[in-house]
């Protein structure tokens, strides 16, 4: 006769298998790195971006277009954008592993990167058209 | 998901109050958990009033006294009463410390009285840390040494390198640190912790020790180690003024280090 007032036991597996659980996972570091080396990479690229906007703040249209095409500028804004990109999703997964356990785990992460790979391609291609329409219209200006 | 609330059946309820003998002059009042696993009520806060002229300086000379004199239920850990065996680690007035070293006078006000945080509880503040144990007992905190001792002395250690273990040795695996780091509280199931991982460090720098890659080996995955988010909870509460979250850092360089 089982005692209905006795609670049923699930898990009887010992504290040193739980522990243990599936052993190391052998990952984290470059995660950790990345994660740090991409924000010391923001610093100067975000600074770099904030005094460009103010030296742009009321010019026209052609001029902004122009500026975007000078290659340095174009590269400076596309490191800025894939890392900007890169770093919110290394970022937005450390919270989905805290917060997100179980079964929802796995597709989360699926989730989360696809749309921030969606949005840092919108940036980058953003940052190509700027480039490419300033490039074709000095041409045009030029001929 | 993490839970953000309590489970119904760990909500908690108003309990009895104690009152003081008349005519004390210095009273204090502990508000103290209680839960008992015997009935099936929910945990509930006693007060105590509290004469501060019949009992010594600190909280656990409080609750060995309300264990004595005013209600023999009260449940907790206590052994050596100086802050080298870790039993009495609680959570006073809302910060994980031992109570035989936390003094009463430093705490203004009602003290608060609850067992380490987010841990099942055995009895009153009498927390169930098995898990946190076998944690400990996962990374071998003991010497692993493949070359034999020398035959007529025991291993020998260079000054600098003993300096290494310096603010490691002394920890008394209380658990103060740790039940104060929320992401043990979130992923304690697979994160070590703070204390564990401490213990960890502890035996990588041992000079004696010839199993560093091995440990590093076991400790190189995304939760066990790397769920330390250095939100510094552990050292800051440390009752003994150690830092794990150094410990853990240097864990995390060591990790870097081995794969350049």
């Amino acid at each position: 006769m089982s005692n209905p007032k006795k609670p049923h036991v699930t898990v009887m597996r010992s504290q040193l298998s739980r522990a243990r659980g599936l052993g190391s996972g052998q990952a984290g570091v470059g995660h950790w790195w990345a994660e740090r080396a991409s924000a010391v990479a923001l610093v100067p690229l975000s600074g770099w971006f904030v005094i460009q906007v103010f030296r742009l703040a009321g010019a026209s249209q052609p001029e902004v277009a122009k500026w975007g095409a000078r290659p340095f500028n174009t590269t400076m804004m596309l490191s800025l954008v894939i890392l900007t990109f890169y770093h919110t999703q290394l970022g937005l997964q450390v919270i989905i592993d805290d917060y997100v356990h179980g079964k929802a785990h796995l597709p989360a992460g699926l989730l989360m990167k696809g749309i921030v790979f969606l949005l840092g391609l919108f940036g980058a291609v953003s940052v190509l058209k700027l480039a490419l329409a300033g490039s074709s219209r000095s041409t045009i200006a030029a001929g | 998901m993490v839970e953000f609330r309590l489970p119904k059946n760990s909500t908690v309820g108003k309990g009895r109050i104690f009152t003081a003998t008349p005519g004390a002059s210095n009273v204090k009042n502990f508000r103290i958990y209680r839960w008992s696993p015997d009935d099936d009520s929910n945990p509930v806060v006693d007060t105590y009033e509290i004469d501060l002229d019949k009992i010594g300086p600190m909280v656990l000379d409080a609750l060995i006294h309300i264990k004595n004199d005013v209600d023999s239920t009260l449940t907790f850990r206590r052994s050596c009463r100086e802050g080298i065996c870790g039993s009495c680690a609680m959570n006073i007035a809302g910060e994980n410390t031992l109570a035989c070293l936390k003094p009463i006078r430093d705490i203004e006000g009602d003290i608060a009285i609850y067992p380490l945080p987010h841990m099942p509880v055995i009895k009153d503040l009498v927390p169930d840390l098995d898990g946190a144990y076998a944690q400990l007992r996962s990374i071998d905190p003991w010497l692993k040494s493949d070359t034999a001792p020398p035959p007529d002395s025991e291993r020998r250690q260079s000054i600098e390198e003993r300096a290494e273990l310096d603010g490691m040795w002394e920890c008394i695996l209380c658990f103060c640190c740790s039940t104060s780091c929320p992401s043990y509280w979130w992923n304690g199931d697979r994160y070590l912790g703070p204390a564990t991982l401490l213990a960890a460090y502890r035996w990588i720098a041992d000079s004696r020790d010839e199993h560093a890659g091995d440990r590093l080996d076991a400790l190189e995955d995304p939760l066990k180690l790397y769920a330390c988010r250095t939100i510094m909870n552990c050292t800051q509460t440390c009752p003994k003024g150690l830092n794990p979250a150094k410990a853990i850092s240097r864990i995390k360089e060591l990790q870097l280090e081995r794969k350049a």
